[in-house]
This record gives C-alpha cells, sequence and structure tokens, in this order.
C-alpha cells in the first residue's frame, strides 16, 4: 500500500535548559491510503504534537516527514500551501468562524485555496448536504448543535479533497449518540471520499471504528 | 469569497463603528485646529491689506507696527510727505488700539482704528449708514470738536443709531463697514483719529503708527530701508508687516495647538493600531484556525488590512466632511484650505494604515498550534 504519511525519527523538543520537554521523541510512523487510524494515549503523551508534525503545523526538530510520497522541507517549502492543498483539520473545539454561516465556514477553506466563489459554495453546499446540512446551510455556529458544528467542520476539512484529515479529539464536546452519528458519518464519508483519516482521541468507545490503533506514551508510540 | 472582511467587520460592527468615530473625531479636531489657524492668518492679513499701504512706520524699538508698544508723533507726517519715496500727501496717522468697548450694557472686546477719512488706513464709504464726520485734522484741539461717531463691523450686529460705550463716553454708531474682522473674530470700530486719540491715548497728539504709499516708481523695500535707517523710528514693508503680524499674532501663540495637532495625530495612529492590535488578540484564535486550514500569512495580513483600510477611509473621510461642517457652525472664524486638508486627510490615512499594519503583524505571528487550544 502507498504511504499518505511517513514520518521517520520524527522528534520535537519545547523549551531550553532543564526545562526542556520531549514532547515527540524519535517517531517512525506510516499512515497508509484510505487508512481510518485512531492515535490514543494519556494526556500529555504527545498525540497533539505528533498531528501537529505530521500536519505540518508544527516542524519537528530531527527527523523527515513524506506526505503523498514527497519529501518535505519546513525551511524552504511553504507549509501552508501543503496544509490547504492536502490536509484537513478538524479540531476539538470545531472552531467554526463565528460570524459565517455553515456553508461559508466550508467555503473559507476553498477561498484560501483560491477556488472561485461560486464553485466554491457549490461544493461547500454538497459537502454540508453530504453530512446531513442540507438545511443547515445558512445558519450561524450559534445556532448549531455541538454534533452539527463538528460535521461542518469535518465538511470543511473535506472542501479541498486533502490525502489526509487530521480530527484531534472530534467527540469530546458530544453527547455519546452525537459521537456514534458522528463516527458513522466519518465512516461513511472515508468510503465516498477515499480518504485517510487520523484521529486522536482517549475515547476507548471508537477503537471498534478503526483499522489500527497506535498507542503512545511519553511520546513515544508503544504500540502500533 | 471577497466580502469575507466584511462579514467580519459586521459582526464586530460595535467595535467598528466606535473605532471609525475616533478617527473621524481626530481628523475633525486636527482639521478644524488648522482651519481655526488658517482663520487667523487670514483675518490678521486682512485689514493690513484693506489699507493699501506700502510702508508701515512705528516707534523705534515697538519692533514693527502691531507689534510692540508704539507712539509716534504727528510732527513726522510732515517729514514723511515732503521725503522722497512716497507718494504725494500719502503718510497718514493711525491708531490701533485693543478697546474693551461696552455693546448693549456688555463688555466687548474689539480693535479701534483711528484715521484720517479719505486717507490710508480705513473705508472711505460705508456700506450702510454714512462715515463718521471728519475732523480738522490740522487742528489737534479744535474749538468745535466733531462728534462721537463710529462705524462699525457689519457682523457686529447692532443697528445705526445706537451707542456703545468707549472709555466712559457714548460713541453712536453712524454706519457699517464691510467686514474686516480682526484675529479671532475682533470687530474693527473705525472713527476720527482726533476723537481715537481722545478716547484711548489720553488726547496726546500721537498716534501709533504711520502708514504711506511709494511712489509707483520706487521699490517699497528701499523706501522703508531708508525710513528705518532714522533713529527714532521703525519702517516696514506690507510684506514685512504681514510677517510680522501673523508671527505674533498666531504662530507663535499657536505654537502650543501646533503641538497638539501633531499629538492628535499620533492618537489618531495610536487609536486604530490599539483598537486593531486588541481586536486581533480577540482574534487571535481565529487567525490560529485560519493558518491551521492553510491559510498563508499573506492571507490573513490580507484579510486584516482591508479591514484596517476600510475603518480608515471611512474615519478619515468622514472625518473630513465633519470638519467642513463644525467650521461651518464655529462661533470663530475656521478657514479650512481645501489642498492642506487633503494633505492631512493624506497623512493621516497612511499614519491610521501604518499603526494597523503594526498591528496586523504582529496579529499575524500567530502559531497555529493555537488551534489546538481554547475557544474562538
Amino acid at each position: 500500500m502507498t504511504a499518505v504519511v511517513e514520518g521517520t525519527g520524527l522528534t520535537k523538543r519545547f523549551g531550553t535548559g532543564d526545562a526542556t520537554v520531549v514532547a515527540v521523541d524519535s517517531v517512525d510512523i506510516r499512515i497508509e491510503e484510505s487508512e481510518l487510524v485512531m492515535i490514543m494515549g494519556d494526556s500529555g503523551c504527545g498525540k497533539t504534537t505528533l498531528i501537529s508534525l505530521l500536519g505540518c503545523i508544527l516542524t519537528p526538530d530531527a527527523g523527515e516527514l513524506r506526505i503523498d510520497g514527497a519529501l518535505i522541507d519546513p525551511v524552504n517549502e511553504d507549509l501552508s500551501v501543503i496544509r490547504h492543498g492536502k490536509i484537513g483539520f478538524v479540531f476539538q473545539l470545531f472552531h467554526l468562524l463565528p460570524y459565517l454561516t455553515a456553508v461559508e465556514n466550508v467555503m473559507v477553506a476553498m477561498d484560501i485555496a483560491s477556488t472561485k466563489t461560486d464553485a466554491a459554495e457549490k461544493r461547500a453546499t454538497e459537502l454540508l448536504t453530504q453530512v446531513g446540512l442540507s438545511e443547515r446551510v445558512h445558519h450561524r455556529p450559534a445556532q448549531l448543535s455541538g454534533g452539527e458544528k463538528q460535521r461542518v467542520s469535518f465538511a470543511r476539512a473535506l472542501a479541498n479533497r486533502p490525502k489526509i484529515i487530521f480530527a484531534d479529539e472530534p467527540t469530546a464536546n458530544l453527547d455519546s449518540r452525537q459521537s456514534d452519528n458522528l463516527m458513522n458519518l466519518i465512516q461513511e464519508l472515508r468510503r465516498e471520499h477515499q480518504t485517510t483519516i487520523a484521529i486522536v482521541t482517549h475515547h476507548e468507545g471508537l477503537k471498534e471504528n478503526a483499522d489500527r490503533i497506535i498507542e503512545m506514551k511519553d511520546g513515544r508510540i508503544v504500540t502500533t | 469569497m471577497k466580502t469575507l472582511f466584511l462579514k467580519d467587520m459586521r459582526y464586530r460592527r460595535a467595535r467598528v463603528v466606535l473605532t471609525a468615530l475616533g478617527i473621524t473625531v481626530l481628523i475633525s479636531l486636527i482639521l478644524l485646529l488648522g482651519g481655526i489657524m488658517n482663520g487667523m492668518r487670514i483675518q490678521a492679513r486682512q485689514y493690513v491689506e484693506s489699507t493699501g499701504a506700502d510702508v508701515w512706520i512705528s516707534a523705534e524699538g515697538s519692533g514693527g507696527a502691531f507689534i510692540g508698544f508704539s507712539m509716534v508723533v504727528e510732527e513726522y507726517m510732515a517729514f514723511l510727505n515732503s521725503g522722497p519715496g512716497l507718494a504725494p500727501d500719502s503718510a497718514s496717522p493711525l491708531v490701533f488700539a485693543q478697546a474693551r468697548p461696552s455693546v448693549r450694557g456688555k463688555s466687548t472686546k474689539a480693535i479701534v482704528v483711528g484715521y484720517k477719512l479719505g486717507q490710508l488706513g480705513g473705508p472711505n464709504h460705508a456700506i450702510e449708514g454714512k462715515m463718521f464726520t471728519p475732523s480738522n485734522f490740522e487742528d489737534y484741539r479744535p474749538e468745535d470738536p466733531v462728534p462721537y461717531e463710529v462705524v462699525i463691523d457689519e457682523k457686529m450686529g447692532l443697528e445705526i443709531g445706537e451707542q456703545i460705550t468707549l472709555s466712559n463716553e457714548k460713541v453712536r454708531v453712524v454706519g457699517k463697514a464691510k467686514s474686516l474682522m480682526f484675529v479671532l473674530d475682533t470687530p474693527l470700530l473705525f472713527m476720527d483719529v482726533r476723537i481715537a486719540q481722545k478716547l484711548l491715548l489720553g488726547n496726546t497728539p500721537h498716534v501709533n503708527m504711520m502708514i504711506a504709499k511709494t511712489d509707483t516708481n520706487e521699490q517699497p523695500q528701499q523706501i522703508a530701508a531708508g525710513l528705518d535707517a532714522l533713529e527714532t523710528i521703525e519702517a516696514r514693508t506690507l510684506k514685512q508687516t504681514l510677517t510680522d503680524i501673523i508671527a505674533y499674532y498666531v504662530d507663535e501663540p499657536m505654537k502650543a495647538v501646533q503641538f497638539l495637532r501633531v499629538m492628535l495625530w499620533l492618537a489618531a495612529g495610536i487609536l486604530i493600531g490599539m483598537i486593531t492590535y486588541v481586536t486581533m488578540l480577540e482574534k487571535t484564535q481565529e487567525i490560529g484556525v485560519l493558518k491551521a486550514i492553510g491559510g498563508s500569512n499573506g492571507y490573513v495580513m490580507g484579510l486584516l488590512l482591508k479591514q484596517v483600510v476600510l475603518i480608515s477611509v471611512v474615519g478619515v473621510v468622514l472625518g473630513l466632511i465633519l470638519s467642513y461642517v463644525f467650521a461651518a457652525a464655529a462661533p470663530i472664524f475656521v478657514a479650512i484650505n481645501f489642498v492642506e486638508s487633503i494633505i492631512v486627510v493624506c497623512i493621516s490615512f497612511v499614519v491610521c494604515c501604518g499603526s494597523g499594519y503594526l498591528a496586523a503583524r504582529k496579529a499575524i505571528a500567530v502559531d497555529p498550534m493555537i488551534a489546538f487550544r481554547g475557544e474562538i
């Protein structure tokens, strides 16, 4: 199988001197195409730092990263282009822009990628329909429930047809019914869009949905 | 989505409106202060220019006409009229003295201009009513004194036939002259030089200055320089007199105002910079999210700068319009110079945008990792 994301010896430290914390310590990781991976572990074990490295939000202190087969050069490359071109993000607290409607929130991701407004609106509406929000496209985040906000967030992540979506604790702010619905939706979207998905979670109940579980402890991968 | 920045502004409209209003008020204040100074300059010039005199003569050590204390004896009149370079019989005596007449029972500021009717120093015709009765100027203490009459500025609001009190004497308004307000809307009261001497100079045979016209073939600078060389008088050309009067009555006293104008500019810049920065601080999470989902620094900066530019344009243009409205309603003469106001507007726009840019630059340094924490 082809690796969508492949990290070798990835290391990230924060702080200096005695206060240095090694958040991610020489991690080798490979996520295959169309895989649904769950990265699990206790709080502070380095899960979010790892997906930030894999998602080109942070640059590693050591190690190499390949996305879609291409070696990432964090010094000379514009990482924002990789982020909007190949990666989608879903955040624990949704992070929808409060002054935009659901459809506009999805369109923002395409605006960043310089997609024309008409085309962006068409795709955003289609994606919102797919996530079951066809009746809520013109609602603002404040008018949506937590589950609905997270669906908009997934639609936004899918907007630019990314190679991989990183979701950070996507069910943490949802009740169990909303969590189940969201996981069903994720499976559906994955089948439909052939998208690779990596979910950071400590929610044991979600394990059954994953193709593979990556367990982390103290910045290292202990089980994969 | 070209309107993304507008949607954000609409969402935060209270702050946007307050920022624009803050800039509007500051810009209109800057323009109004400039307009007040400009108005003072115009008023300082208009009487002096209206006399038609080329040479202004005051007492030695006075620093020039209108500046320091000056008392000149009338004997110089004969000397000036017989001297070379001046137009025949053009030398005219002039009393120019600040006064506090009582007008309709209220003490008012005014400047008394005492001159010889038909000569340089004041109007020869009233636009309403008549000119004051002239004295026999050659007779210093006439046996049959002329009545106390005054020609007032048309904007003083008095009617012909009314009386004002000046140095405890009743002076009757007989005519109105075209408005020639002096600095800070101080009205001029035109009267016969003898009456002015009697009421304001203790009935002495002195005047504050003498004015004259040069021969058409003569250069005023040379004539003034020649007279200035005399030990007991100072002589200035019209140009020098205007420079002196503007420096003395406007530029020097208004130094603090000039300083205030610069401060207001800085305040406008700091205001928009500060509000932009505070707004940015409020939006760090949003900025972080935009960066996390792939927005480049340029993209985010574009959004922020569009807002800064729009707020600056609205604030500055409204400030320009408001300054003209305030100028029209101001209780003193305000003359906003259009070219100057355009320059002020441009500089203010640059200051506002510059400070907004600095704040935006600071804001886009937000680490996109912030998207993994906190709430928008």
